[in-house]
């Protein structure tokens, strides 16, 4: 492991976006960085602004509205950058499957590294699919602690 | 010798590991009082996540935006790194003197402290992003606020020591600290520090909730990294210029008849009372919260200058 990849690997910072979201997700997602989860020990900040974020969490149906703004914010992140979706609706629409206005997911408009399931996600599948997405496998539970 | 003493030990690369670890002991001082744990899994208790931060930014792609100066993007990073870089090697750490210690290097730490502040805004307006723009407006106002204060408390010790060096100054203080005589003037220094760095309850022009990243917003790769690094720099920097000014600086309650041992322990006193003040405003910063641009320069106008006036007054007096 060269030290550029294990930089990459300890350092990781993330910037969502709520695209069309219930908020549900995004709530989820804070809840992440919260004293009771805290991923910041494992790493993970949030920063303000998609210029300095590795990794993209999206949440919700990319409506019409958002297509074009998730495309500008995505083309302002800087190599290596990942994208992860996360929510039922991100997936494939979730509950407004089918609806004339939403769209059916984020890998219509970006490519997708990741996707975490559910409506909302616990924040633990959201941690777990973060280190699975950057270090390739599982956490070690022990490493954790 | 002379050259080494600069780029080594205790010169850059040794200001360079205090700044990392100043920005571990930062997230981990916010964390406890958050109730949260802080970095755990990059080294020992966290303590390399800010070269892994750093590391990464450094290997990332560079962005830069169509409408941005572009020359100014790409050579003010360096710029920028050096006003911290080359004031920090005016404090004197292992003795009396710095490593190149000049009759009147107070006055040229107060330059580089002034240059730091332009290559901030020029780096901002450079990036031509709206964000950007308002929050060099924002630093520039605020600038002008702490700026008189900073200088006049600055001046107290320069006044206690007759002396416009550093090394004077922390050999007048080898009988008792300046804080003593000068309380006023040192509480006065740690919030205009504060405001120089752009930290709560002063981080107007950095503020994440109303205007993104503050200035940095445009910025990626390898100039965010420099960036960074010097925002930590600059914290070491005006952490040891008032451990310099009103803490006596490397002088300890013991004194030893072996050089090298009298080296070792001043290195040791200095480092003890460069991360107290450290820690001090980081509890400070984590405590409190964001006061407006107006609500800071009616601070710092109507509050701070005439207190730091008064300090002069009272030091001019005693001497």
């Amino acid at each position: 492991m060269t030290l550029k990849d294990w930089a990459r690997k300890k350092s990781i910072w993330v910037f969502d976006v709520n695209a069309a979201s219930c908020n549900g997700c995004d709530i989820e997602i804070l809840d992440a960085f919260t004293p009771r989860y805290d991923v910041e020990r494992i790493g993970v900040v949030l920063v303000p602004s998609p210029r300095h974020a590795d990794v993209l969490l999206v949440t919700g149906t990319v409506n019409a509205m958002m297509k074009d703004r998730l495309k500008t914010i995505y083309e302002q992140m800087s190599e290596p950058k990942y994208v992860v979706a996360v929510g039922a609706c991100a997936l494939g629409g979730g509950v407004y499957k089918g609806c004339y206005n939403v769209g059916h997911g984020v890998d219509k408009v970006i490519p997708v590294n990741l996707y975490i399931p559910g409506c909302p996600p616990r924040p633990e599948a959201i941690i777990f699919g973060i280190l699975k997405l950057v270090t390739g496998e599982p956490p070690d539970p022990k490493e954790e602690e | 010798m002379q050259l080494l003493q600069l780029l080594v030990f205790p010169g850059l690369t040794f200001f360079v590991w205090i700044a990392f670890a100043f920005e571990w002991l930062e997230r981990k001082t916010a964390a406890r009082m958050q109730g949260r744990v802080g970095p755990m899994i990059a080294g020992p208790f966290g303590l390399l996540q800010p070269v892994a931060d750093f590391l990464k930014l450094a290997s990332k792609e560079q962005i830069i935006p169509k409408h941005s100066e572009k020359f100014v993007l790409t050579w003010g990073p360096p710029l920028y790194f050096a006003a911290p870089a080359i004031g920090i090697i005016f404090i004197p750490v292992i003795g009396n003197e710095s490593i190149i210690g000049h009759p009147l290097d107070l006055l040229f730490v107060l330059f580089v402290l002034a240059f730091s502040t332009l290559m901030a805004s020029l780096l901002g307006y450079s990036a031509a992003g709206r964000y950007s723009t308002i929050a060099v407006g924002r630093l520039v106002v605020q600038y002008t606020s702490y700026e008189i204060p900073l200088i006049l408390s600055v001046i107290s010790p320069a006044i206690l020591a007759g002396n416009l060096s550093l090394g004077g100054i922390v050999s007048a203080q080898s009988n008792y600290w300046f804080i003593l005589s000068a309380p006023i003037g040192f509480a006065v220094f740690i919030i205009a520090s504060l405001a120089e760095l752009e930290k709560p309850p002063f981080d107007i022009p950095s503020a994440k909730t109303e205007i993104v990243g503050g200035w940095m917003t445009d910025f990626s790769g390898n100039a965010l990294a420099y960036v960074k690094l010097t925002k930590n720099l600059s914290y070491v920097f005006l952490s040891a210029l008032a451990v310099t000014l009103f803490l006596g600086g490397p002088n300890g309650p013991v004194l030893f008849h072996q050089i090298i041992l009298q080296y070792v322990m001043n290195t040791i006193y200095f480092m003890v009372k460069l991360f107290s003040v450290g820690f001090l405003i980081f509890v400070v910063k984590t405590a409190l919260a964001r006061i407006r641009i107006d609500q800071a320069a009616e601070l710092f106008w109507t509050i701070l200058t005439p207190l730091s006036l008064a300090q002069l007054g009272l030091v001019i007096l005693l001497r």
